[in-house]
């Protein structure tokens, strides 16, 4: 059964079509330039950008799955977490559109895309999965780890207290004068830098047993660490973002490995998601720590579903599909705050 | 279409572009399309080939950084890209002067600037004295092009006619595309301090991130009597890791609001507790002009008496001033101190 789904969470204005897990088309519309995608937002522009465009990335979604919109059984879409009136334009049209076709409405958290993101295009990993399985999602916004106790029931295992992941990369490119999309930016420079160059502190080293995760302090320590080195050449740029990044995610794996090591369930899979995954260095990290504990990574096939995008949430709509978790389309509103 | 070898006939080329033409050429990223970015009906054309709705902007290309001042104004941050890192694979925004072709340009004024490490097309630009569109010579949403086969079997016969000539060198190293790099946030805010007249005024030194939270603790009982009488508005100033977030957290304690309290930077705003005891928190790091605090509903927060937590709020003062008759205004500055940890933190309110 085909779903028409959209997402207008932040920035992007986005929607696919997807076939049970299968990705039939998958457009993404970014409001700032090609990859500048964390850059500044007005608030009022935004909601009028995705107003703008959102019908036509619909129909392009339509049009490149070779789909009638008479053809789609449900239409889902994104009620947040994210910014509030960027949302209510998708949750609008989704309205629109099934009442006016006449289809089931599905209300999607868009953490729970970002999670299930692995398994689109993936149905040996649907078959095999083995519950409780754990999600990561790392992205500009959330840093969370989650236990997933099988598909549509969550529970938290450690959140950021301050910055996200994400925020922290771009933060950093920020101090070091590089401007946007910083993470990545320092995901680029950090392949020409040698990260132990410099020293940070790893966040809340020893500290792993609070199961949280924390940016304010190495934020604190890089920028000192930058003032330092000021005038800033080249190379150290390099270094600086090099040593950034390698301490970032340090502190991500160390909380991650402690969760593992000390959790009461044997786990096999580990799906991980988000925007900072498709850092190429994280991924290494993340499938070292997985072939520590004998666990499987799954990424997801593309480099369009890492980011913001609205396939996932066709994804995360065909399992509430499955389960019959359908709203009438006047009792739908977007929720911003809404949790996993 | 022609196709040719090498960068030898500069006339050609240069003929082709002042007529409005559509060129392919290599640089050291893609084989990218360009026209005279100055030329209406060349980027036109350039709009229908790549198949995307208009309004979608374009990088272009320039010789240095002299001929990128005539385009787009450069701000700290952009200058020290341009210094340090270009020529190279690195595509920098920055606020545009309307110099160029409407439809160049993003929608809010912004423009990109590509100097590539690629000599002949320098020389090239320098002869022709005006930029270049500087965008991948695929369509939109099709393969990245690294030989000119890519493109021409991912394109119709409608769009290969629009293409005048290519320049074709062969297959070009597999080299990632452009980073794109938007430096227009990082432009200096005016601060008009001027305008901010603290009534009475304080200062300590934080030696920790609980400090910070506990002084938050402190202030918000001094106030806490005008909570449901008048909004109260809590403008914090401080450099990215000076403790902003940190005060935001012991405040939400001291309301006794339970919830994790974190950076609103990408949401812009998060809104904490129930009922009574709300407590609202933007970040107007994002926000490219102080009106959007309006687009968020900020006069209504005022209207309601709420409790607000304002990161940033350097870059929306105009707007957060306008309210100093409804509502109570607690301006916070935190600042580094000497040792890792230390924070000077000083404040004062406007009533």
């Amino acid at each position: 059964m085909k779903i028409l789904a959209i997402d207008t969470s932040c920035d992007e204005t986005a929607a696919a079509v997807t076939e049970d897990v299968k990705v039939l088309s998958n457009i993404i519309w970014s409001q700032a330039s090609a990859h500048a995608k964390f850059g500044g937002v007005m608030p009022s522009l935004a909601q009028r950008m995705h107003e703008e465009r959102i019908d036509w990335v619909i129909e392009r979604a339509l049009k490149s799955s070779k789909t009638k919109i008479e053809d789609v059984y449900a239409i889902a879409v994104t009620i947040g977490p994210g910014l509030s009136i960027a949302l209510g334009v998708g949750v609008n049209r989704a309205k629109e559109i099934a009442k006016k076709y006449n289809k089931k409405l599905i209300a999607v958290n868009h953490l729970e895309g970002h999670v299930l993101s692995p398994l689109a295009n993936n149905q040996p990993l649907i078959t095999n999965i083995k519950y409780p399985a754990l999600g990561l999602v790392v992205s500009g916004k959330n840093t969370i780890l989650v236990k997933i106790d099988q598909i549509g029931k969550y529970e938290t295992l450690a959140t950021t207290v301050d910055d996200a992941l994400g925020e922290a990369l771009d933060k950093a490119a920020r101090m070091l004068g590089l401007g946007y999309p910083g993470g990545y930016i320092i995901e680029k420079f950090s392949r020409l830098g040698d990260p132990k160059k410099y020293h940070l502190p790893i966040p809340l080293s020893g500290q792993e047993a609070r199961q949280i995760f924390s940016y304010s302090g190495i934020k604190t320590s890089m920028m000192r660490l930058v003032e330092k080195q000021k005038p800033l050449t080249k190379e150290k740029i390099y270094n600086l973002a090099a040593a950034f990044q390698d301490i970032a995610f340090e502190h991500l794996i160390r909380v991650v490995k402690f969760i593992v090591r000390n959790s009461k369930y044997q786990f096999h899979d580990f799906l991980i998601g988000g925007g900072v995954a498709a850092n190429v260095q994280l991924r290494m990290r993340m499938r070292k720590l997985c072939r520590e504990f004998n666990l499987k990574a799954h990424f997801p096939y593309s480099n369009k579903l890492y980011g913001d995008n609205a396939a996932m949430i066709g994804v995360a709509g065909h399992f509430k599909t499955k389960r019959q978790e359908f709203i009438v389309p006047d009792k739908i509103d977007r929720n911003p705050k809404t949790k996993l | 279409m022609q196709i040719i070898k090498s960068f030898a006939d500069f006339g050609l080329i240069i003929d082709i572009l002042n007529k409005g033409g559509v060129v392919i050429y290599p640089t050291e990223t893609l084989y990218g399309i360009g026209v005279d970015a100055t030329n209406p009906e060349a980027v036109r054309k350039l709009t229908e080939y790549k198949n995307r709705p208009f309004g979608k902007p374009y990088s272009i290309a320039v010789t240095d950084k002299k001929m990128a001042e005539d385009y787009v104004e450069l701000n700290p941050t952009a200058s020290n890209l341009y210094d340090k890192f270009l020529p190279g694979p690195l595509t920098v925004i920055s606020k545009g002067r309307h110099n160029v072709a409407s439809g160049v340009e993003s929608e809010d004024g912004t423009l990109g600037i590509r100097i590539p490490d690629y000599l002949k097309i320098l020389e090239l630009i320098k002869k022709f004295g005006k930029p270049i569109t500087s965008t991948s010579a695929n369509a939109s949403y099709k393969k990245r092009p690294y030989k000119i086969s890519d493109i021409l079997e991912n394109i119709s016969d409608k769009q290969k006619a629009l293409i005048d000539l290519i320049v074709d060198v062969g297959e070009l190293p597999k080299n990632d595309p452009s980073t794109v790099v938007d430096t227009t946030l990082d432009d200096p805010v005016t601060l008009r301090q001027g305008e901010i007249k603290f009534s009475d005024r304080n200062e300590i030194l934080s030696k920790s991130e609980e400090a910070t939270q506990n002084l938050a603790k402190e202030i918000w009982q001094k106030y806490e009597s005008h909570k449901g009488k008048r909004a109260i508005i809590f403008a914090l100033q401080g450099e990215m890791g000076a403790g902003k977030t940190q005060f935001t957290k012991g405040l939400a304690k001291a309301m006794g609001i339970k919830e994790l309290v974190t950076s609103p930077t990408f949401a812009l705003e998060n809104e904490y507790g129930q009922g009574k005891e709300k407590l609202f928190h933007f970040d107007a790091w994002r926000l490219e002009n102080p009106n959007e605090l309006s687009a968020l509903g900020f006069e209504n927060l005022i209207k309601n008496k709420s409790v607000i937590s304002i990161e940033w709020a350097e870059r929306v003062s105009s707007i957060v001033t306008e309210f100093d008759d409804e509502a109570i205004i607690i301006w916070v500055n935190l600042k580094f101190g000497k040792l890792e940890n230390d924070r000077l933190i000083s404040w004062g309110v406007t009533k």
